[in-house]
């Protein structure tokens, strides 16, 4: 059995005709750092909450180390939650916000100082330790947070959005801290993020949610390589998937401008006799960029030209935007591969990295058992 | 920064309010005064400037207050309000602070319609109910005792509305922490909502405070025994009273005054804080 197990559960608002969280089904391993990620109101806040005891599942069953816990009170759990907004008391110094668990507890007095102590140092705020919350930085109050957690030894880790509230540097620079202190501690930890990067970064496998409904769930570069749908390979990666709407025919794909390339061997059967209008889709760096008006010396059928509409200068890559087949894309290429807005480009696609998805459904043919 | 035209305003209001409180202080001043004074020299002042001026400190300058002290029961009277207060102080916070917190953040089946009710409650006088509380305290068994006196003073509409209106604010997500934290509900609101709404707790204590001190209808009514009395009835028995001098009665109005200046004077932020904060804010 699982560390934890969702089976079937959903949750449904008095009020609403719709499950929020609809048909969930996971399995956690014990010292996994799953990541629930989604766009906004998806349900992945919802569906942590559950497992914290603070929303009431409506139907399905969970189950946390081996024991049902749908009537379970959140104190019962075995669970140590960071929330968004930190949730520190004001009027506790930063020590005792962090031992307060352990008082409650009944600790001793002994032990609780000597836990105290160790999270205080391993979180880095020995200096901060007699001042109280409104005296703190973003930053420190979300390492107070963590330290609270910590200090408890539970097994189960929640944290939701834990690094929203944080500036982007503070962001990369916790999140490390986080990544650390969970191959430390190892404790189970489920992390819930509407960041993409922080849960392809931190995450051993990642939960994609959309509507209520688990989309994939799988390893991040599962995920980034081998998205089931448009979704989800619209949501992995930065800048996002390039779509254009092509008709296939055969080996031959048609863009919405007349453009065509012929599918390789293996790509046509990996389409499975998929015909018809679909969309494709194409990382921004698997798009090989030839050069200004320079044609491929080789594969020249399927070499395809556009105009730069806009560039984006990252410092270690460039991104070159253009117009093609009626569709906006982006090109990921290396720094020294500069070009102008104006310039026309030929490029070519790396055919082993196309996906093509269902117009309606927005299935991956290509990741089709 | 303010402009030239708003700095004259400015002063032109602190002349004003300069002139308006030498108006409400000078009956505190005359009063301060004349309670160091024997009643010769009360008369003799009276129409002079010297009627502001108290004596030099000297024999027999606080006379008046040496015989109310001695000759009264009125130190009595002031303990007994003051033990009064502090239990109603604590009875208030608790049973009004629960109402509040109840109202504010526990879903319960028409709990808008009872803080409708409640707030609907604060527009009715005290006067109109106090014959029902006698009657009950009187049918009870519990007239001329402290428990009768006590009893219909504690819940009060306008100390639960306070409360409920500083606890709506308070986040959610620190009682989900405190609850993973083992923290019990009870333990919760007393270790957590009320250091949490100091202001609140210090404005509702003030209030109380300035109830019981201030008030004299309710004990007049409850209490007979001369042991139980309180400051107010203890004033006007000992002002009614034709052998008390007028300096006896300045110094014993002084006397009462005292712990209602010292209270304001130390709580005055709070409880423009607290009257103030009433409105929903995110914390």
């Amino acid at each position: 059995m699982s560390f934890i197990e969702f089976k079937n559960v959903c949750k449904m608002y008095p009020g609403s005709k719709v499950n929020t969280v609809d048909n969930f089904n996971l399995n956690i391993e014990e010292k996994e750092f799953i990541a629930f990620v989604g766009p906004s109101g998806c349900g992945k806040s919802t569906t942590l909450r559950m497992m914290a005891g603070f929303e009431e599942i409506t139907g399905g069953e969970l189950y946390i180390d081996g024991k049902k816990v749908n009537d379970v009170a959140p104190r019962d759990r075995g669970i140590a939650m960071v929330f968004q907004n930190y949730a520190l008391y004001p009027h506790m110094t930063v020590e005792k916000n962090i031992g307060y668990g352990l008082k409650n507890m009944k600790m001793p007095a002994e032990e609780i100082k000597k836990k105290v102590d160790w999270a205080i140092h391993i979180l880095g705020l020995e200096e901060y330790r007699y001042r109280k919350p409104k005296n703190l930085s973003g930053g420190q109050r979300q390492r107070v947070a963590l330290g609270r957690a910590i200090v408890k030894n539970q097994k189960l880790f929640l944290m939701d959005e834990p690094l929203s509230n944080l500036d982007a540097k503070l962001r990369v620079s916790m999140r490390t801290e986080i990544s650390k202190l969970h191959r430390e501690l190892g404790a189970t930890t489920v992390y819930v993020t509407h960041d993409q990067v922080e849960a392809m970064t931190m995450a051993d496998r990642i939960v994609i949610m959309k509507d209520g409904i688990v989309q994939q769930v799988g390893k991040p570069m599962e995920l980034y390589d081998h998205p089931v749908n448009q979704f989800v390979a619209g949501f992995i990666g930065s800048p996002q998937m390039n779509f254009f709407d092509v008709d296939v025919n055969g080996n031959n794909v048609r863009f919405a401008d007349g453009s065509n390339i012929t599918l390789s061997a293996a790509t046509a059967e990996k389409l499975k006799g998929h015909q018809g209008m679909m969309t494709l889709g194409i990382r921004g760096e698997d798009i090989k960029v030839i050069g200004p008006d320079r044609k491929a010396d080789a594969d020249t059928e399927n070499v395809l030209t556009a105009v730069i509409t806009d560039t984006e200068v990252m410092g270690n890559e460039n991104n070159l935007y253009f117009s093609f087949g009626g569709c906006q894309a982006v090109a990921r290429v290396s720094k020294y591969e500069i070009a102008q807005i104006g310039d026309r480009i030929s490029f070519t696609f790396v055919p082993s990295k196309l996906h093509f998805f269902d117009k309606d459904t927005g299935i991956n043919f290509m990741e089709m058992e | 920064m303010f402009t030239k035209k708003q700095r004259r305003i400015n002063w032109i209001l602190v002349a004003v309010l300069l002139v308006l409180s030498i108006f409400f202080l000078f009956p505190v001043i005359w009063m301060l005064a004349n309670s160091f004074k024997p009643d010769a020299a009360i008369t003799s002042d009276m129409n002079t400037i010297a009627a502001f001026i108290p004596p030099a400190p000297g024999n027999g300058f606080f006379d008046n207050y040496i015989s109310i002290i001695t000759d009264t029961n009125f130190l009595r009277y002031m303990g007994n309000t003051l033990f009064y207060a502090a239990v109603l102080i604590i009875l208030s916070i608790v049973v009004n602070g629960l109402a509040g917190y109840a109202l504010a953040k526990i879903k319960f089946p028409f709990r808008d319609q009872w803080l409708m009710v409640i707030i609907m409650l604060l527009i009715v006088p005290t006067e109109t109910v106090i014959t029902i509380h006698f009657l009950i305290i009187a049918k009870a068994g519990l007239l001329n005792t402290i428990v009768g006196y006590i009893l219909p003073l504690i819940v009060n509409p306008f100390n639960i509305f306070l409360f409920r209106q500083v606890f709506v604010s308070l986040p959610d997500d620190v009682y989900e922490a405190a609850q993973l934290d083992f923290c019990g509900p009870v333990k919760y609101f007393f270790t957590m909502v009320l250091p949490m709404s100091k202001t609140v707790v210090a404005t509702v204590s003030v209030f109380t405070f300035l109830n019981v001190w201030n008030d004299y209808l309710w004990p007049s009514l409850v209490f007979t025994s001369s042991d139980l009395l309180t400051a107010q009835i203890g004033l006007n028995s000992i002002t009614s009273n034709e052998n008390t001098t007028m300096g006896q009665t300045l110094a014993v109005i002084t006397l009462v005054t005292i712990p209602v200046i010292i209270i304001y004077s130390l709580f005055s932020k709070q409880i423009v804080e607290g009257v103030t904060s009433t409105g929903s804010k995110e914390g």
